[in-house]
């Protein structure tokens, strides 16, 4: 009785996301992704250590973001004026001209998408290894994939190339320690998304959930 | 377990024809000002790109011409297309639309490239007669025909693709169901 469940419990269905195929027994053996046979999307991937790697990634994340948001990004001089530029001080510049919509915009895809999305992964990969945060972790897996496609420091990016090379003719063009910090965030970013996997999370509640009561019938016996 | 979409049709409808005509101000109206020594035009979009590649940085100019004008128009061309075959049950591959859908909505993102810069810029160079970037209303309409494609896409449910399919292989199968 209790292997039968067990094995009912590994056979589970799902249904594919974005075709609805049904689709059994889908889990993918580490550092492999499942791939629905009808439309090619990917269910699921399962990349080795993925929550151990995005831990530490997310929080390497964090702390890059304190240097990257404050310090100056990029110096522009014209004879003796200059000006420089940060994360916050274009949307500042933007507030203040009147374009409320469009520093809105720019402050949630730069700046507060790319940190809450740091933050919630921290709170997934730490906050799972602990019963009573089930919940909590649940709704940040969800927030997550809301979340996931605004964050947009990779775009942000080419933003400031662009931006350095057409003003190269009218002044001078510097590039400050921010902007480091900031391609160094923005890399980690990215590696972020690639290890993390909200599968490895429910799969680490469900083992953690199977120990636990194996250790309730131990203990009744 | 993904839901599906309440209402994802008339949605996506409504989002694509929203970005669709917000697309005309937002090319028309300028997006940004470069005044240098108190003179300077405003810029549209289009115009910014030929400064670019009249300067022959046709590699830049290329880049933001993909971001800003390209991605934009092929998106919503896409959506479009999608939309349709949905809603006239158009016997196309699903796999090929399901392709569609993928680059349609993971491309989306890239166009906000140009405010990005015009943020840069407006806080970078700001040295009142000397040399001045100042943004413009066309930026503001540019910002939300990105958001509102992006929420199209979003709010496309590409299920209604193989709902379409699963109901054309049905009706091959059981050709007499449907005069019943």
């Amino acid at each position: 009785m209790q292997r039968g469940a067990d094995v009912m419990q590994r056979r589970w269905q799902r249904a594919c996301h974005e075709c609805d195929l049904l689709i059994t027994d889908a889990l993918a053996p580490p550092g492999q992704k499942l791939v629905c046979p009808r439309c090619n999307a990917v269910l699921h991937r399962n990349p080795k250590n993925s929550i151990r790697y995005t831990a530490a990634l997310s929080l390497t994340g964090l702390l890059l973001f304190i240097p990257a948001a404050t310090l100056p990004l990029m110096h522009f001089s014209i004879f003796a004026f200059s000006g420089e530029s940060t994360l916050l001080n274009g949307v500042a510049a933007l507030f203040n001209a009147g374009y409320v919509w469009l520093s809105a915009l720019v402050l949630f895809c730069s700046v507060l998408a790319p940190l809450v999305k740091f933050l919630l992964l921290a709170f997934i990969c730490w906050g799972s290894a602990w019963a009573f945060l089930d919940g909590p972790v649940a709704v940040a897996v969800r927030w997550y994939r809301h979340l996931k496609e605004w964050g947009m420091l990779d775009v942000y990016m080419l933003g400031v190339l662009v931006a350095l090379i057409k003003m190269r003719d009218l002044g001078k063009m510097e590039v400050d320690v921010g902007l480091y910090c900031f391609v160094a965030m923005m890399l980690v970013a990215n590696l972020t998304t690639l290890s993390f996997d909200p599968h490895v999370v429910w799969a680490r509640m469900e083992r953690r959930r199977r120990r636990a009561r194996a250790a309730v019938a131990g203990g009744t016996q | 377990m993904h839901g599906r979409i309440e209402g994802s049709l008339m949605l996506t409808w409504a989002l694509a024809i929203t970005g669709a005509l917000l697309l005309l101000p937002a090319n028309i109206l300028p997006v940004m000002t470069v005044i240098y020594l108190g003179s300077g035009e405003p810029s549209t979009i289009i115009s910014g790109v030929m400064q670019l590649y009249n300067a022959g940085l046709w590699g830049i100019a290329l880049v933001v011409f993909v971001a800003s004008i390209a991605v934009p128009a092929m998106k919503l061309m896409g959506l479009f297309l999608l939309l349709i075959q949905v809603q006239l049950r158009l016997p196309l591959l699903p796999l090929q639309s399901m392709r569609l859908y993928r680059v349609v909505s993971g491309i989306g993102r890239w166009s906000l490239l140009d405010l990005f810069m015009i943020s840069i810029l407006v806080a970078l160079v700001d040295m009142g007669v000397i040399a001045q970037v100042v943004a413009g209303p066309g930026s503001t309409a540019f910002a939300t025909v990105v958001v509102v494609t992006m929420l199209a896409a979003r709010s496309f449910d590409p299920r209604l693709i193989w709902d379409v399919y699963d109901q054309r292989c049905f009706d091959n199968e059981n050709p007499g169901a449907g005069n019943e």
